[in-house]
Parts: structure tokens; C-alpha cells; sequence
């Protein structure tokens, strides 16, 4: 069994075809008739624009508008008056029309290989791909294309281009494995698009892989197995028939409200780790960022991150997302973790200790920048401020004072910012949970972080295999928390969501509907599942399993209830 | 020569299909279409000039129309830029 990156989930078995890459070597060569030299190029240029229309039209039908317009993008290159006049010019200089192609490109490629931006690198590969058409036409080579190839397989590749994934038959293709490229890749969009399952960088596949050998392709784990066994064959036969049938039954939840069955409407949103997987959140028809993590923006480097720095990562969220909303937690971390900026102690009991809000509060120059990134950024979209670890009344003061103040600086430096900000509590402690009702008074919004709340309420270490059996939602003592959150919120009229894995709890579902949840933030892959699970039930037949519930004494009676009824 | 200085509004910054909307546009005016960038000065009609610039969302340009149609080409510019150039 093999391992890397899950690039477009679902499961294909099929035979292994292994796309070897083509020579594209030439001796470059002064040449003497210029006008002859810049004839042969324009024509190649010609059939490439030529070759490269038909595909944008083939890839209309079998794949997006958006796949179809990176290769648009490939004329707009090769047209480009900048791009067209250095080759044209090098060919002048009596260099040969193969030559002065490869130098420009690779130019091109270098120049846009050695920028920070993710968008600008994978457009290197773009001019890659138009290098290779060009030589190919130039030297009168066919180029490699992967349209006709037999039902069933699975291409195995260094890196699929644009040009060569036009017009593949998506029925034919079992999977696609790749050397090279993440999950932001062209072979990655084109997979998922096409609805193929895909893993890539895995490393020397094409070596590992032999040509004709069956081979697994399970994309949601990133896993590969060549030449499997019955047992496996038969194991993944089996998954690869439930994620279809689950994939149908869940498309018709695309793009629609989240109801229940009875039509009350809630707010299903999405957790995010990265900026960049606000795209994702899209994409999985999520309603919005319900936790934006912001912690990674502190980890491994060797200063804070300045408040530009910040401003462009929540912005970039809060932009994509336009009036939808983007809740942000403020910096969550403590002893637990090693980061040498923060001089953060090594501590007996991290997850007790100077962590999160308390740390925050502390240290209000990092928590300013922070804050005053925030508020800059809520200019752009609808950014909320969430506040973790929140215990009592004051730290919530503390930061709304904080927020007033910084508005204060930026109303005097005419910068622009959402006056209107709402700012949150994570509602995570048990302590939070018991001054609810003083909370929700002075906070905007609730959203309930069931991960922590279980831990700290059930006053266990998941992680501790001797004690993790009592880490469970289900547990009565976290229900009533739950169920006592959502009622002192609702007293207060103040909404209140869930962000922890609970959210997305199918058995949990009914409960939280009957307790009055106004927002679910799920893993976006979980979005669709979860709209549908909300849709399943009415208020009163949720009311009716949450009075039962709630009236058992234990775990084990909850979870036995609960799934003889879901 | 005239010029106007903008904020450019695209969530992912001038990327291919912004770039390609813009260069495309600006190709059909005569005029020298600049974009100073960072203390750069950008061809405005080449796509690939303006893909190396890694122009970011929020970031302030300044467009630069120099020639007979310049006015024309820098409402042109203006409108293109204000409009997300249709993103």
C-alpha cells in the first residue's frame, strides 16, 4: 500500500497505463533565412492556437468552464505581444524557431517558478505546457494525448498538462496518479471536475507502477494499491459502491437551503485552517466560515506575523466569501505547542494553563496586531471576532475594550472597517457554559466548541488511552451543558452555532434541532451530508428523541436510544 | 500622458483570466498602456508581464495611458479595474 495526497476522492480499480514523457531534445541551430525561420514559427503558432481551440471545446463538454479557460489562457500566452516579440526577436538573431521558443519559455517559467504566489507557480506550468505543444509542432513530433485511451484505466503520469487531458473520456478513466503536484494542481481541479478519483506526488509512481498491473485508486485517503489481493479487491469493490450511491443521493442537497423537514431554516457553515481553503468551503456549498483557525499563521517561523501579513489572509477569506459570513477565532495556543517567539513556558498542565484569551490578554501587542488586522480586513466581507477559552465575564470586557479602542485609532487614520464588527465567544469551558446567561448578553454570538467542551467538562485527555472511553458527546453531563448554552442564548435572543465535530453528528442532529441550534460548522466535506441529515427531521420529532434523551442517566442508555431511532 | 491611480479588487489578485480580460483590452488601443506597481512599470498589454507582477487584491496600481486614443484608453482601464474585470 502506497500513501500521498488525496486529490479528488473516490475509489477506481482499474489497469495501470503509464504516460512516458516524450523526448523533445534538438540541436539548436544558427539559422541562415530569417524570414523563412519566422514563417515556420508563426505556423506552428497558427496550428497551435488552431489545436488548442478544438480542445477548449472538447474540454466544454466533458469538463468546466473553468478548465476550459486555463487553456484558453495558452492562446493568451502565446498571442502575448511581450511573449511573441522576445521569440520573434531571438529568431532575428538568427537563433532557430525550436531554440528561441525553449529560451522564452523557460524564462517565463523561472520568473513565475520563483514568485510567493501559489496562482502566479502553477501558471509556470501553463507556459511548460505551451512549450511542449510548440516543439512538438516545431520538431514534428505527435503530442501525447490521453483521449482514447481503453475503458478502465488508470493513467499514471509525471504531471498531466492542460493540452494533454483535453478531451479525455471521464468513462474510461478509472484514476489518475501523479508525480508531482498538490492538491491545487491543474490534475487536481481537472480530476475533481471530472469527477475522477486521483492521487498524486507519489513518488517515482511511474516507476513503482508497472503498465497493465491492476492497481486501487482510493482518493479520499490518498492511497494507492497495486496488484491487490482478493480480499482487497473486494473490500474496495464494496466502498467504491457506497461512496457512488452516497455521492448521487447527496447531489440533490447542492445549492439548496438547509431546512428541516418542517422548513425552519438554520446556517450551515464550514471550519478552516488556511485562507485558502475558503475556496473549499465554496466548493463543498458551504454557507459561509463558521471557524476560521488562525493559528497557523503563528506556527513554524521565527517572528510574529506582521498585521499586513494578517490583513491579506483574512481579507483574501473575507473577499472570497463576499457577504456571507467568516467567523475568525483570535490566536488559540499554549504551552502545548513549541513556538520559541512566544516564550511560551513549558507548562505541568498546558491545556489548564497560559493559553489562548488568557495568553492574549497578556501579551496585548501581539493580540492588538492581531485585532487591528481583523478589523482592517472586515472593510472587505463579513468578518466576525470569535474569542477562545473564554471563563468568565471580564476577559470578554477586556477584548471588547480592546476592539473600541482600536477602532478608535482607525477612525482617526481614516482607515475603514465594519463599525457594525460583532464579536463572539467560543463557548468551550464548562465555566463559560454555566455563565451563559451572562455571556450572552454581552457577546454577539455563541458558537459552542464541543471538542474542547467535552474534554474540560468530562475532565478528560482524549489522547489518554486509559481514560479516552469517557470522551463523548453523549455523555449527559456535556448534553445538558449543550442543551443549557443553546437555552441561555436563545433567552438573550443572541445566535448561537456549533463548531466542534459534533456539528456534523448524525445522531447528535435531532437533539441540537431540538434544542434551537441556529448554525452548524462543519468540515466542508461533511456539508452536504449534514444538510441532508438536518432535513431529515421535523422540530417534533426531533422534541420528542431530545425529551427522551435527556431524561436518560447515561452515555450507553443515550447512545442505545439514539440509534434505534435514527 | 495621463494617469489614475486605482485599488485593484480581484480576490485572487491579477491572475490569468483578470490579466488576460485586461491585456486583451488594452491590445486595442494604440496608445502605451503602463501599470506602475511597486515602483514597476508593467506593460499593460502584455499578459504575461502582468502575471509576473503578482499584482494582490487590494493592492494600489497606477494605470499610465500615453497616446492619440489615451483618454479612451484609460476610461477603458478604469472601468476594467473597477469591474473585477468581470470576475
Amino acid at each position: 500500500m502506497l500513501s500521498a495526497t488525496g486529490a479528488s476522492k473516490g475509489i477506481g480499480i482499474g489497469k495501470v497505463l503509464i504516460i512516458k514523457e516524450q523526448d523533445l531534445s534538438f540541436e539548436p541551430k544558427t539559422i541562415e533565412n530569417i524570414e523563412e525561420e519566422l514563417q515556420r514559427y508563426r505556423n506552428a503558432v497558427e496550428s497551435f492556437c488552431k489545436n488548442t481551440e478544438k480542445a477548449v471545446e472538447k474540454l466544454k463538454e466533458s469538463a468546466s468552464e473553468k478548465e476550459a479557460d486555463i487553456l484558453m489562457g495558452h492562446i493568451l500566452m502565446i498571442k502575448d505581444p511581450y511573449m511573441n516579440g522576445e521569440i520573434e526577436r531571438l529568431i532575428k538573431m538568427n537563433q532557430c524557431a525550436e531554440s528561441a521558443v525553449d529560451t522564452v519559455c523557460d524564462m517565463f517559467i523561472t520568473i513565475f517558478g520563483s514568485t510567493d504566489d501559489e496562482l502566479t507557480k502553477q501558471r509556470a506550468t501553463d507556459v511548460a505546457d505551451v512549450r511542449i505543444s510548440l516543439l512538438c509542432l516545431l520538431l514534428g513530433i505527435e503530442e501525447k494525448s490521453i483521449a482514447d485511451v481503453p475503458k478502465g484505466t488508470v493513467i499514471v503520469a509525471k504531471d498531466l498538462t492542460p493540452s494533454m487531458t483535453a478531451g479525455i473520456k471521464k468513462e474510461n478513466v478509472e484514476g489518475i496518479i501523479t508525480e508531482t503536484g498538490g492538491k491545487t494542481s491543474h490534475s487536481a481541479i481537472l480530476a475533481r471536475a471530472l469527477e475522477i478519483p486521483a492521487v498524486l506526488s507519489l513518488e517515482s509512481a511511474c516507476k513503482i507502477l508497472s503498465d497493465g498491473e491492476q492497481v486501487i485508486v482510493d482518493g479520499t485517503e490518498g492511497i494507492v494499491i497495486n496488484n491487490p489481493d482478493k480480499k482487497q479487491l473486494s473490500e474496495y469493490t464494496q466502498k467504491r459502491e457506497i461512496y457512488l450511491k452516497e455521492k448521487e443521493e447527496l447531489k440533490k442537497y447542492i445549492g439548496k437551503e438547509t431546512l428541516t423537514k418542517d422548513g425552519i431554516k438554520v446556517e450551515l457553515v464550514g471550519n478552516i485552517g488556511k485562507p485558502d481553503d475558503t475556496d473549499n468551503v465554496i466548493d463543498c456549498d458551504g454557507e459561509g466560515v463558521g471557524l476560521f483557525r488562525t493559528e497557523f499563521l503563528f506556527m513554524d517561523r521565527d517572528t510574529a506575523p506582521t498585521e499586513e501579513e494578517q490583513f491579506e489572509a483574512y481579507k483574501k477569506s473575507a473577499i472570497i466569501m463576499k457577504e456571507k459570513p467568516v467567523i475568525i477565532r483570535t490566536l488559540d495556543i499554549g504551552g502545548d505547542k513549541d513556538i520559541p517567539y512566544m516564550h511560551l513556558e513549558k507548562e505541568e498542565n498546558p491545556f489548564l494553563g497560559f493559553r489562548a484569551v488568557r495568553y492574549c490578554l497578556k501579551n496585548r501587542e501581539l493580540y492588538h496586531t492581531q485585532l487591528r488586522a481583523l478589523l482592517r480586513a472586515s472593510a472587505y466581507g463579513n468578518i466576525k471576532i470569535m474569542v477562545p477559552l473564554v471563563t468568565s465575564l471580564n476577559e470578554l470586557m477586556e477584548v471588547k475594550e480592546m476592539i473600541s479602542q482600536i477602532k478608535t485609532e482607525l477612525d482617526k487614520e481614516n482607515i475603514s472597517y465594519n463599525k457594525n464588527i460583532e464579536v463572539g465567544v467560543m463557548i468551550e469551558t464548562p465555566a463559560a457554559s454555566l455563565i451563559a446567561d451572562v455571556l450572552a448578553k454581552e457577546a454577539d454570538f455563541f458558537s459552542i466548541g464541543t471538542n474542547d467542551l467535552t474534554g474540560y467538562t468530562m475532565c478528560v485527555d482524549r489522547g489518554n488511552k486509559n481514560v479516552s472511553y469517557l470522551y463523548s458527546p453523549f455523555e449527559p453531563a456535556v448534553l445538558r451543558s449543550i442543551e443549557h448554552i443553546i437555552k441561555c442564548a436563545k433567552a438573550e435572543n443572541t445566535p448561537v452555532g456549533m463548531c466542534g465535530e459534533a456539528a456534523a453528528d448524525p445522531m447528535l442532529i435531532p437533539l441540537l434541532i431540538s434544542f434551537g441550534l441556529n448554525e452548524y460548522s462543519v468540515t466542508p466535506s461533511s456539508v452536504l451530508e449534514t444538510r441532508k441529515n438536518i432535513s431529515n427531521w421535523s422540530k417534533a420529532e426531533a422534541d420528542k428523541i431530545a425529551q427522551t434523551v435527556m431524561s436518560l442517566k447515561t452515555k450507553e442508555e443515550i447512545i442505545k436510544h439514539l440509534s434505534s431511532v435514527i | 500622458m495621463i494617469s489614475e491611480k486605482l485599488t485593484l479588487k480581484n480576490a485572487q489578485g491579477f491572475h490569468m483570466r483578470p490579466a488576460g480580460v485586461f491585456a486583451g483590452e488594452m491590445g486595442k488601443f494604440s496608445s502605451d498602456v503602463k501599470i506602475k506597481f511597486n515602483g514597476n512599470e508593467i506593460n499593460g498589454k502584455s499578459l504575461m508581464n502582468i502575471i509576473a507582477a503578482c499584482i494582490k487584491c487590494g493592492s494600489e496600481i497606477e494605470i499610465t495611458c500615453d497616446g492619440a486614443d489615451e483618454q479612451d484608453a484609460l476610461d477603458k482601464a478604469v472601468e476594467l479595474i473597477n469591474g473585477g474585470m468581470g470576475e
